[in-house]
């Protein structure tokens, strides 16, 4: 609790365990004593849901929290505006331990500091599509004429220009969570949290609605934790990654180093699957402070391998000098790029061992 | 020498028991058995014929024992001496029922027939919207009023429409209390179920004793007791029912439980909560039938004619007209759900 936040850290999940079953607090103590899940749910037949999660989520980034389903995730989130209270542990908005807050505190972070948009919609069938996307500002005791002037603004900003006076079962799926979207964005709360938001749509409306997210993120630049079980949707819009299995966190921090550098075996059997090109960036894969006679071709940092690849039509053997914010950093041989996209080939970067497979 | 008479002996109670001559009332069986000669009961009982050890038969042989008419006669007498104590409490609540009920006897039945019906049948046209609907009623009306039933189906109308309204205005609180909290539930439970399967008849033998017969809140209380039970049960149904996503949503937003009542909850319950109140109305119909016996004014009073004078006519066109009534009030707010449905659906 006294420890200075660095100044970037807008929610930190400190120990956080929560545990289903008839009493939560005796069972803790068992945890504490190093019992784990299975022995838990034999011995004393509570659900060990969420087990010492640390979580530090910067201010004006997305983070993304991925795990299979069972695995605490939806828990989890619920967890940053209490609609679970955790058996242990502390959840920290901008520094304050939101547990200590009472009934109407928490309710004003609710409506003022975060907004959340759900897996299912969750809007209100008897009411519009303008009176849904108004509703935070209802709550919070808006005149009408205020509330809807911002709600037709951010409606007209996610593509729903003329449906606010639809119905939401009028509405395809992802129109629906277009008016979610807007919901959560008329709140104008600086944190969103998004619960498997994607989820529920098909895979040509859900890439249009990452990519409405991340367009929206780079002018609003929220502070945004979003869940998802799939690791394609995690890396296109993670800014952080944290990895899930069974309550416990496997593994943190930016996605491009868990690609290079998975901690254990569950995040690298994960990581087979997905397209490395097209996900890794130059700045993972260059060489830092290398020679850089007779390079000519540059590239930028930021670029994926798969740009690169085109860029160099398939030679094998062509190298780039690296740049960034018009500084050359480093240098991107071929057989390095080549190397980074199979996973089991160390990098040229890497010199620690990792850790058995 | 009666069956138990051993275990009081074993027990040591004689002398609890005193004399062995019964002190209670002389029952039926015991003057049969006197007159038959028996006298005193000498006889050996088979192990087959062993009764019950049933308080009659303990107080055959211990006199001390009370015998099961005091067990009626001691609840009737302690009903009757809390009665009074009861009617200082119930009569000033329950007046306000008789007036409503005499105010809307008289108000039906004192404006003209040429304003009630087009009256009733605008207030068709505005929950329902539709004009077969309307037509229908129109017609039903108008054919009970030609065969002079008119002033007893007002009679019964406007009964249902007290005891309806207030049964919604007192039954949907408490379904929504009931609602919110699992002990309510837990405790509201057994009493709805009790006042569901209690014979309706039942319901007016305290009744009649607390208040008298003249008073209309005697039948108001029984109507109101029988037919607020659906709408209770399915208001606590409905709000329960709402999707967890959408309160969830709701909580998530920071509503207050007052904002998530009226906001979400009650508006997504609606339908189902229709679906109680024209439970509630079948039922009052129902029961102003069964209430006439306790001087209900209305359709029912015929049919009580019919049977107490086995005048066949009479209680089958009264009946026909009660159904006639039971089916427009099903279809108005049949009709009035189906509007709420549709609108939340679009």
């Amino acid at each position: 609790m006294t420890e200075q936040k660095s100044p970037e850290t807008r929610v930190a999940l400190k120990h956080l365990y929560k545990i289903f079953g008839d009493d939560p607090e005796g069972a803790m103590e068992h945890v504490t004593q190093g019992l784990s899940k299975p022995e838990l749910l034999d011995q004393h037949n509570h659900v060990l849901g969420l087990s010492d999660i640390n979580i530090d989520i910067p201010d004006g980034k997305i983070t993304v929290i991925m795990g299979l389903s069972g695995s605490g995730k939806s828990t989890l989130i619920r967890h940053l505006n209490l609609l679970i209270r955790p058996t242990a542990g502390t959840v920290e908005v901008d520094g304050e331990n939101i547990l200590d807050f009472g009934e109407s505190r928490l309710r004003t972070l609710r409506q003022e500091t975060m907004s959340m948009v759900f897996q299912k919609f969750a809007l209100l069938p008897h009411r519009t599509v303008l009176e849904n996307a108004a509703m935070p500002l209802a709550v919070r005791g808006f005149a009408k004429d205020d509330r809807q002037a911002e709600a037709n603004k951010w409606l007209d900003r996610v593509g729903l220009q003329g449906q606010a006076n639809q119905h939401p079962n009028q509405l395809s799926g992802g129109m629906q969570q277009r008016v979610g979207l807007a919901r959560a964005l008329t709140s104008n709360a600086p944190i969103m949290l998004m619960d498997e938001a994607f989820s529920a749509l098909d895979p040509l409306i859900r890439t249009d609605m990452q990519n409405l997210l991340l367009e929206l993120q780079e002018e609003l630049h929220k502070t945004v934790v979003f869940i998802t079980h799939d690791l394609d949707e995690a890396l296109k819009l993670a800014d952080k990654l944290v990895i899930l299995k069974d309550g416990f966190i496997v593994q943190q921090g930016e996605p491009q180093k868990i690609l290079m550098k998975p901690a254990d075996a569950y995040v690298e059997e994960f990581i087979t699957d997905i397209n490395r090109a097209r996900v890794l960036r130059v700045r993972s894969v260059m060489r830092r402070d290398a020679d850089l006679e007779g390079v000519d071709d540059a590239v930028d940092a930021e670029a994926t391998l798969e740009d690169v690849i085109a860029q160099s039509r398939g030679d094998s053997s062509a190298c780039f000098k690296v740049v960034q914010d018009d500084r050359v950093v480093g240098r991107l041989d071929m057989t390095d790029l080549v190397r980074a996209l199979v996973p089991a080939i160390p990098t040229a970067e890497e010199d620690a061992p990792r850790p058995a497979a | 020498m009666a069956t138990y008479d051993g275990i009081f002996e074993a027990l040591g109670l004689e002398d609890w028991c005193g004399s062995s001559a019964s002190s209670a009332p002389m029952s039926m069986s015991d003057l049969v058995a006197q007159s038959s000669g028996d006298g005193g009961g000498e006889q050996q009982v088979s192990l087959w014929d062993t009764p019950f050890p049933s308080l009659d038969a303990l107080n055959d042989a211990c006199a001390a024992m009370p015998q099961s008419r005091d067990v009626t006669k001691g609840l009737e007498q302690g009903f009757l001496s809390i009665k009074d104590s009861l009617k200082v409490v119930l009569d000033p609540v329950t007046q306000p029922l008789s007036w409503m009920l005499d105010g809307a006897l008289y108000g039906m039945l004192a404006t003209p027939w040429w304003i009630v019906i087009p009256a009733l049948l605008l207030v068709v046209w505005l929950v329902s919207r539709s004009a077969a609907l309307v037509t229908f009623v129109g017609v039903s009306l108008a054919g009970l009023a030609f065969i002079d039933q008119y002033d007893y189906a007002m009679q019964t109308l406007s009964i249902i429409f007290v005891c309806a309204f207030l049964c919604v205005l007192i039954g949907v609180p408490i379904g929504i209390l009931m609602s919110r909290s699992d002990s309510m539930r837990r405790m509201t439970t057994p009493v709805l179920d009790m006042l569901q399967t209690l014979p309706p008849f039942v319901y007016l033998i305290p009744l009649i004793f607390l208040f008298s017969v003249t008073e209309s809140k005697l039948f108001g209380i029984a109507i109101i007791l029988y037919a607020i039970v659906p709408v209770i049960r399915l208001t606590d149904l409905g709000i329960r029912l709402v999707d967890k996503d959408v309160i969830e949503a709701a909580d998530a937003f920071g509503m207050s439980q007052r904002q998530k009542l009226f906001g979400v909850q009650i508006p997504l319950a609606l339908p189902t909560i229709m679906a109680g109140v024209n439970q509630t109305i079948m039922m009052s119909l129902a029961m102003v039938v069964i209430a006439s016996l306790v001087s209900a004014p209305g359709l029912g009073v015929l049919v009580l004619r019919g049977i107490r004078n086995l005048e066949l006519g009479v209680g089958l066109v009264a009946g026909l007209g009660i159904v006639l009534l039971a089916v427009i009030l099903d279809r108005v707010t049949k009709a009035a759900l189906q509007r709420i449905n549709s609108v939340q659906q679009h």
